[in-house]
């Protein structure tokens, strides 16, 4: 079985699995829905300025929770099934691209969520989602593979905050940076090096992912 | 000699401490009253010179108050009060060659003994009505020529920084030290990933030890650096954050290390770990200040260190202490190497 192909059967399980046990997604759904909510009564009124970082706050909270299942929650002997038979490298890759689609679904959800509540501020909503498809893009790759090393320590889930965190702030950043274009809180011209930079530091983050994890998962 | 990169070590860093604090600085212009000039007066403005010997050769003197390249005012009268006080006299025309209605001018002093000091945009001079042809007819122009150089050896006065331009020789080197450093503990857990040496994930853990205490070191050295050129210990500055960040990672990296009991599970996973965290540091430490707007130099628009704030006598103590600092972490990091190695094996006993 080729590589794409195996990518291909793991993402099918994942969705399927997923399916099947809806409480998992479910559960991340209603975490969004409850923080927005918790936000915008707490705020009342949400300026553009607010609402950006708050967007990208809650994005990267429900993300943590969403991603560390990935291989936290995984038991182990079913983890030894999937390396005896699979390559790492579609291991992890089929866990980012499941990841990835999950988050943009969040993501997704989270606009709709905030927008509903507290208005929509974007102004140039092809912007955005280009921000929101990079964004979720980075988080699930940082996230995915963090969670892979937490998943092997005794205590993960303070682990995967404290290591996960400050990796992830470049992208926070540059994502924040990158929505305050779309909101119209920041104008310039240098949006094209901020979306080139986001994609870069994506595609060092994966390939450096694609080159550890082997190393990773053999006990 | 076994030891001698210690030895050469310490000799730099000693070099290093006496020539960057002994070296006096060039003669500069700290302050000048009034700052607020107006036209078609006689002005005396009293000048505070900084390392200055201004009543040695003062018949000499020359001072200009510059417009622009080609336009500038000499002074009409020098008096010299003492060293580091000069009363200058500008007779300040009518009218002003420029459409401003103010107009900063830099303030220019030239000796044979002190070579030229300046205190850039100090001066501003404010214009009844604006009439620039006017001001062009009226403008005795003094060509600034002839400016003599100081021939000793100092460093450059700089006019916020003062004498904590001597910083330069502990914050930025204790970086780049930190940037070696750290770098060659990356190497090591890639050779560790690549033998399963338990002396390379050693020597990693050791090497980012002292990486993170000498970022630790360059923070706090430019937190107080901060304080006293920009007013405050933590500005809010883009290098700042990161730098912050970057600490919290490796700070994550023992916390990480601290969570496995098995050694070599320990090693492997904090091995990956690393080198991950390292790849996240570079866009964090090296791209992302350089996009956003950032008080350190070399960031934008802020011109960088090399090309004009560090001249050649500040590179000659400048490049051998990045050495000197690099040079005491790896003897730092060999004693943590040596420690571990016989708490290892002192567990296998």
């Amino acid at each position: 079985m080729n590589l794409f192909a195996q990518i291909f059967y793991l993402l099918r399980k994942e969705i399927t699995l997923e399916w099947r046990q809806k409480y998992a997604i479910s559960g991340i759904l209603l975490y969004v829905l409850s923080t927005v909510f918790i936000v915008y009564i707490s705020f009342q009124n949400i300026g553009p300025q607010v609402w950006n970082v708050l967007f990208w706050v809650i994005m990267l909270f429900a993300s943590v929770n969403a991603v560390m299942k990935s291989f936290v929650q995984e038991s182990g002997y079913r983890q030894l099934y999937y390396f005896q038979l699979l390559h790492p490298v579609a291991i992890l890759l089929s866990k980012m691209i499941y990841n990835s689609l999950l988050l943009l679904l969040l993501g997704g959800l989270t606009f709709l969520a905030l927008s509903f509540v507290a208005g929509n501020p974007v102004q140039e909503a092809g912007n955005f989602a280009l921000a929101l498809f990079l964004g979720s893009t980075g988080f699930s790759i940082t996230f995915t593979f963090v969670s892979a090393i937490a998943a092997k320590a005794d205590n993960s889930s303070t682990l995967m905050a404290i290591l996960s965190f400050p990796v992830v702030i470049p992208i926070l950043l540059l994502l924040v940076n990158l929505s305050a274009h779309s909101i119209g809180l920041l104008s310039g011209t240098d949006i094209g090096d901020k979306i080139s930079l986001l994609a870069a530091v994506d595609l060092i983050l994966v390939a450096m992912g694609l080159v550890l994890f082997p190393f990773l998962w053999r006990d | 000699m076994k030891y001698w990169w210690k030895i050469l070590g310490v000799l730099i860093l000693l070099y290093t401490i006496f020539v960057g604090m002994l070296t006096p600085l060039k003669t500069g212009i700290t302050d000048a009253s009034p700052v607020s000039l107006h036209t078609g007066r006689s002005e005396v403005v009293t000048v505070q010179g900084y390392n200055s010997f201004f009543t040695k050769e003062k018949e000499n003197l020359r001072a200009w108050l510059k417009m622009s390249n080609q336009k500038a005012l000499a002074a009409k009268h020098i008096e010299v009060v003492d060293d580091r006080v000069v009363k200058l006299t500008f007779d300040i025309p009518a009218y002003l060659p420029v459409d401003q209605k103010v107009k900063d001018f830099t303030l220019l002093i030239d000796s044979p003994v002190d070579g030229a000091s300046v205190l850039p945009g100090g001066i501003v001079v404010t214009q009844d009505s604006v009439n620039v042809a006017l001001g062009d007819l009226v403008w005795t122009n003094a060509e600034i020529s002839q400016l003599h150089e100081k021939q000793a050896f100092t460093f450059p006065f700089r006019n916020i920084l003062g004498e904590t331009i001597r910083n330069t020789y502990y914050h930025v080197p204790l970086w780049m030290a930190m940037f070696i450093i750290l770098t060659a503990g990356m190497v090591m857990s890639i050779r560790y990933l690549w033998k399963s040496n338990a002396d390379d994930d050693r020597k990693a853990m050791a090497l980012t030890n002292v990486g993170l205490l000498l970022g630790i070191l360059g923070l706090i050295t430019g937190a107080i650096w901060a304080k006293f050129t920009w007013g405050k210990f933590w500005s809010w500055d883009v290098k700042q954050n990161m730098t912050a960040i970057a600490l919290l990672i490796y700070g994550a990296y023992f916390v990480l290390r601290a969570s496995f009991e098995d050694p070599e599970k320990r090693a492997r996973v904090s091995a990956v770990f690393n080198i991950f965290a390292f790849a996240s540091l570079v866009p964090l430490l090296y791209i992302i200040p350089k996009l956003t707007d950032s008080l350190h130099p070399g960031a934008g628009g802020n011109i960088a260190f090399g090309s004009q704030d560090l001249d050649n006598t500040m590179k000659l103590v400048f490049r051998p202490a990045i050495i000197g600092w690099t040079l005491l972490g790896i003897w730092i990091g060999e004693i943590v190497l040596r420690t571990a190695r016989l708490r290892d094996r002192l567990m296998e006993v």
